[in-house]
């Protein structure tokens, strides 16, 4: 806190293209950061550049405007992820924080956005804009994670309000539009919680892919795990989970993510860190 | 006096109007097998608690804005907005039964209504979403009427695929609907009254279970 008891602000931003060389080698072509975003140094595996965004603040409090792009130019590979969980604080000021997103992959291209839980804590107001783009030949790999709080210290959806916005479009056609505000204070939180009081939501779009390993999805189910999967209207393929738990949502996560991979016949590229 | 309206409504929101919906339980039949939904009150919460609220936070403020556009007669926006449409329905199952469902409607009302602008966009390939074919077919009823009667569509839709999937009579039936839109109605006054800027609901227990209905081995219901 400032001394006039004005909590700071930050504007903070991650800009990053990837492109490739002739060698088929990803780089980064531009990278732009400002606090509270900073890069850990990349690094290369399984064809891929695999870039550890960080916030070394405490996480992200009412006032802090951050925006997010990242590209993968024609023939470029980039994995975009969090070393660990983002949280949001309670509001002080009543107002919210607010995140915009961006994500594009041109044809050819190649973008993995795979971050760690987002963890709302109680009285927390937050707005998150996203919007995937993907080119004909691209693919793009985004999941969420939306966990219910602070659940070991008895925060479950304790958050005063989150607000999403989410676009996907391939090939510049709305593909997917989802728009929510969920609250304690209305029935937004009860497809949430109505199957597992403390459920744990996952999200992914996989754009440019032609089909799913469907039996491989489908095994992933079980008294802990309801998961769903289909087609969007204009190419690419949605899929949901509810998870009973934080276990049980890392651990569908990361099964998720290695049955998508296995399905694009690439390697599974490592995110630096033990899971 | 007799609104002019009112005999069209009253027949084209009759159950017996061939639009296909008795084939369709949108979700539900997967939500009753899984357990979400096992006995009447779990039906009346599912409608009270999920539904309602879908209405008035997406459908009905979508279907104000597309029974604007059809009373215009602006078939380029009703259009986009059919398109739209497309992409918030994630599921596949119930963009697809949204789809068969508007266009089997907007099949039969251009039939009984002469005017050729409904021909036009049957004709037009666009998706035809039961949103917008409703909208195109009680474009002549005042708004509230009009949300009015999709609400009821909606609700009696779920309740009435109910009594095939758990033990629900008729009467208790009716109860519910009758429940449900006695909550619902005064707040379409109000959403009619002052539209809201932000639409949008999150549902996805109900949306997996449509994703998990597409394929299931067993089914009653197209969804």
């Amino acid at each position: 806190m400032a001394e006039t008891g004005v909590p700071f602000r930050l504007n903070g931003h991650l800009h990053l293209i990837g492109s490739c060389y002739e060698s088929g080698q990803t780089y980064l072509r531009e990278r732009s950061f400002r606090a509270p975003l900073h890069l850990s140094k990349p690094h290369e595996d399984a064809g891929a550049l695999v870039v550890n965004m960080v916030n070394p603040t405490a996480g992200i409090f009412d006032g802090d405007i951050i925006e997010l792009r990242a590209e993968a130019e024609s023939g470029a590979s980039l994995v975009l992820t969090t070393p660990s969980a983002s949280r949001v604080y309670r509001s002080r000021s009543g107002g919210p924080a607010k995140v915009k997103q961006t994500f594009r992959v041109q044809s050819d291209g190649f973008l993995e956005f795979y971050p760690e839980p987002f963890i709302p804590q109680a009285g927390a107001r937050y707005q998150q804009k996203t919007e995937l783009h993907v080119a004909p030949g691209g693919r793009l790999l985004y999941f969420d994670w939306l966990s219910p709080g602070r659940v070991a210290s008895g925060e479950v959806f304790q958050y005063a309000e989150l607000i999403w916005d989410m676009d996907v479009w391939t090939d510049g056609k709305l593909a997917a539009r989802e728009r929510y505000r969920l609250s304690p204070e209305d029935h937004s939180l009860d497809s949430l919680r109505r199957l597992y009081p403390q459920g744990h939501y996952l999200g992914c779009f996989f754009l440019g892919a032609q089909e799913l390993p469907v039996a491989e999805l489908e095994a992933l189910n079980s008294p802990e795990v309801y998961l769903g999967h289909g087609p969007l209207s204009s190419g690419g393929f949605s899929i949901k989970v509810l998870c009973q738990d934080s276990l049980s949502a890392r651990r569908t996560l990361q099964r998720l993510r290695t049955i998508l991979y296995r399905g694009m016949q690439r390697q599974v590229p490592t995110l630096g860190r033990h899971l | 006096m007799l609104p002019e309206w009112l005999p069209w409504l009253l027949q084209v929101n009759d159950s017996q109007f061939p639009s296909g919906a008795y084939a369709h339980s949108m979700g539900l039949e997967e939500l009753v097998q899984r357990g979400v939904v096992k006995k009447p009150e779990d039906l009346e919460a599912f409608l009270q608690h999920q539904i309602i609220p879908s209405l008035l936070a997406f459908e009905l403020p979508y279907l104000i804005q597309a029974h604007a556009l059809a009373g215009q007669g602006d078939t380029a926006g009703l259009r986009a907005l059919d398109e739209e449409l497309d992409a918030w329905k994630l599921a596949a199952e119930l963009r697809q039964a949204s789809r068969q469902l508007g266009s089997r409607r907007l099949s039969l009302i251009q039939k009984l209504d002469a005017d050729p602008a409904l021909a036009a966009y049957a004709a037009s390939g666009a998706p035809c979403h039961h949103l917008i074919a409703c909208a195109l077919e009680l474009r002549r009823l005042p708004v509230a009427a009009a949300a009015c009667a999709f609400s009821l569509q909606t609700l009696s839709g779920y309740a009435i695929s109910a009594m095939k999937l758990m033990r629900l009579g008729q009467e208790r039936c009716q109860f519910i609907i009758h429940g449900s839109m006695a909550i619902l109605a005064p707040q379409i006054n109000v959403l009619v009254e002052s539209p809201t800027e932000r639409i949008g609901w999150f549902n996805p227990l109900l949306e997996i279970a449509s994703m998990r209905h597409a394929r299931a081995n067993e089914r009653l219901f197209i969804s």
